[in-house]
């Protein structure tokens, strides 16, 4: 998996550059992912702010810095690694399933035979698309979990728009934003890794392809959860 | 529409969204209407970029840069070596005036810190954007905690050297309070004895009869009585021994006679 790696963003720097592929990855990954990773992580939200003010009554009997807690939480945190599980269990599979496939009816040795390098082929446009997408929807995910915050803070716990963005001031920076793009970036790329890598090493049959993007989600979850906490220990020394 | 559009159309709202972002949390505002000052302390007490400034209370601006200027004097030589660059609304800018007072305080549940700035008075002037002011600085706790230390150490210090003097002392207070207890336990007996309960009783009256008395004596017939009584010894006091008695036997065989 790691040469896999090493080859594919070897490959990124390498012509031919296969704009067409990325741009259809892209739209795989971001707009037709779009609808249901902002369903999801406005849920999410709505769930961590009332939570967060249920806790905070219990303990401090004080609830007036939820919105804070509660937007900190989203922007180093929930936004980036709900839509980062979501997209793995959605194209993670799907790019399992799709380079399984290939593999099994030969179509990867057919380009081998084409003179066309499978990994700058099939895997680089989607190693990009992947990044790319999923630091765009990171942005979306944390701007509508934000508005969902505000949205039930509003109506259930009696803060207004001006006092949610007074209590973010206090503990959210710009920063915050930047980092989450960032660790959506990464979990961007060890989506496509995971799944090509599993996709290529497909055995044959039905079954095979099951197993390529069962072991692909699973992998690539867990991959996502072990770079989170390596990149949330990092960025605690720059906060 | 072509896939390149519609990934187009999701990036741009994407950097829209970014902006829009930016522009809460104040990192870009194309619509500033705001004024700076600059407030020197020696120490902030926390403070941090970022932190809301007030005025009576109001926020109206943050702290925008922190920095460490060890050479930096006030134009009095009064060394401030850490320099706070504010923003205010000019709504407020006319309440900050040149008496103003620039605290560093505590507020909410978790004890954030902010700038305070009082009113200052309507007398003294403005200040122009950019200008320099020393900020008062807030106690240091750890100082406090250590003269504290310093304090006790030097109490403990003379209660050792001073050892006997005050084994003595607290017997000697032990010993009077003891004997205090054992003249309460006295008086407590006999205020309950019969005896002492009548002798009281009429001392009680005694000083009755005295206070009606004494009463009778402070009216004004008494007072004239006073005077005359007064008058008449002035005036009996030339005579002497013999000639008073002389008059008394001629007033005492004239009554005889009569």
């Amino acid at each position: 998996m790691i040469s896999l790696f090493t080859e594919t963003f070897l490959g990124v720097f390498r012509p031919p550059f296969r704009k067409k592929e990325f741009f259809q990855q892209l739209h795989f990954v971001a707009n037709t992912s779009l609808a249901i990773i902002v369903f999801c992580v406005s849920f999410a939200a709505i769930v961590t702010i009332l939570e967060s003010s249920f806790h905070m009554k219990l303990v401090i009997q004080n609830d007036s810095m939820v919105p804070g807690f509660a937007a900190v939480l989203i922007l180093r945190e929930l936004a980036a690694i709900v839509t980062a599980l979501l997209l793995a269990s959605r194209i993670g599979a799907g790019y399992a399933a799709e380079i399984g496939s290939m593999q099994i009816t030969e179509q990867i040795d057919a380009l081998k035979m084409l003179g066309i390098d499978p990994i700058n082929y099939l895997v680089v446009p989607r190693f990009l698309a992947s990044i790319a997408g999923t630091m765009m929807l990171t942005v979306i995910a944390n701007v509508f979990c934000l508005l969902s915050a505000i949205l039930v803070s509003q109506l259930y716990l009696g803060f207004t728009f001006g006092m949610f963005i007074s209590s973010m001031h206090r503990f959210v920076h710009f920063q915050d934003i930047i980092f989450s793009m960032i660790k959506g970036a990464c979990f961007g790329a060890v989506i496509p890794i995971v799944a090509s890598y599993f996709g290529f090493n497909c055995k044959q049959g039905a079954e095979g392809v099951g197993h390529a993007t069962t072991n692909t989600v699973v992998l690539a979850s867990i991959g996502i959860i072990v770079v989170d906490f390596i990149l949330s220990y990092t960025f605690s020394h720059i906060y | 529409m072509k896939a390149e559009t519609k990934v187009g159309i999701l990036g741009v709202f994407c950097i829209v969204l970014l902006t829009v972002f930016a522009y809460l949390m104040g990192v870009i505002s194309p619509f500033s209407n705001t004024k700076e000052l600059f407030v020197a302390y020696n120490y902030a007490g926390g403070i941090e970029e970022g932190s809301p400034v007030r005025v009576m209370g109001i926020k109206v601006g943050k702290v925008k840069e922190i920095t460490f200027d060890p050479s930096f004097k006030m134009p009095n030589g009064e060394e401030a070596k850490l320099r706070l660059k504010i923003s205010i609304d000019k709504k407020a800018w006319s309440s900050i005036r040149k008496d103003s007072k620039f605290f560093i305080n505590l507020a909410g549940v978790i004890g954030e810190k902010f700038l305070e700035i009082s009113a200052g008075s309507v007398d003294t002037g403005e200040f122009s954007n950019g200008d320099y002011v020393r900020g008062e600085d807030p106690p240091r706790i750890d100082q406090l905690i250590s003269q504290g230390y310093g304090l006790a150490g030097k109490l403990l210090e003379v209660v050792e050297k001073n050892k006997g003097s005050v084994t003595s002392v607290i017997t000697q207070l032990d010993h009077l309070a003891t004997n205090v207890n054992k003249t309460l336990v006295l008086l407590d007996k006999a205020t309950k004895n019969r005896e002492v309960a009548k002798l009281l009783d009429n001392a009680i009256k005694i000083s009755d009869d005295l206070a009606y008395l004494t009463n009778g004596m402070r009216s004004k017939k008494a007072e004239e009585t006073y005077e005359l009584m007064h008058k008449l010894l002035f005036r009996l006091e030339p005579m002497d021994g013999p000639a008073i008695k002389k008059f008394f036997q001629q007033e005492g065989i004239k009554a005889h006679l009569f």
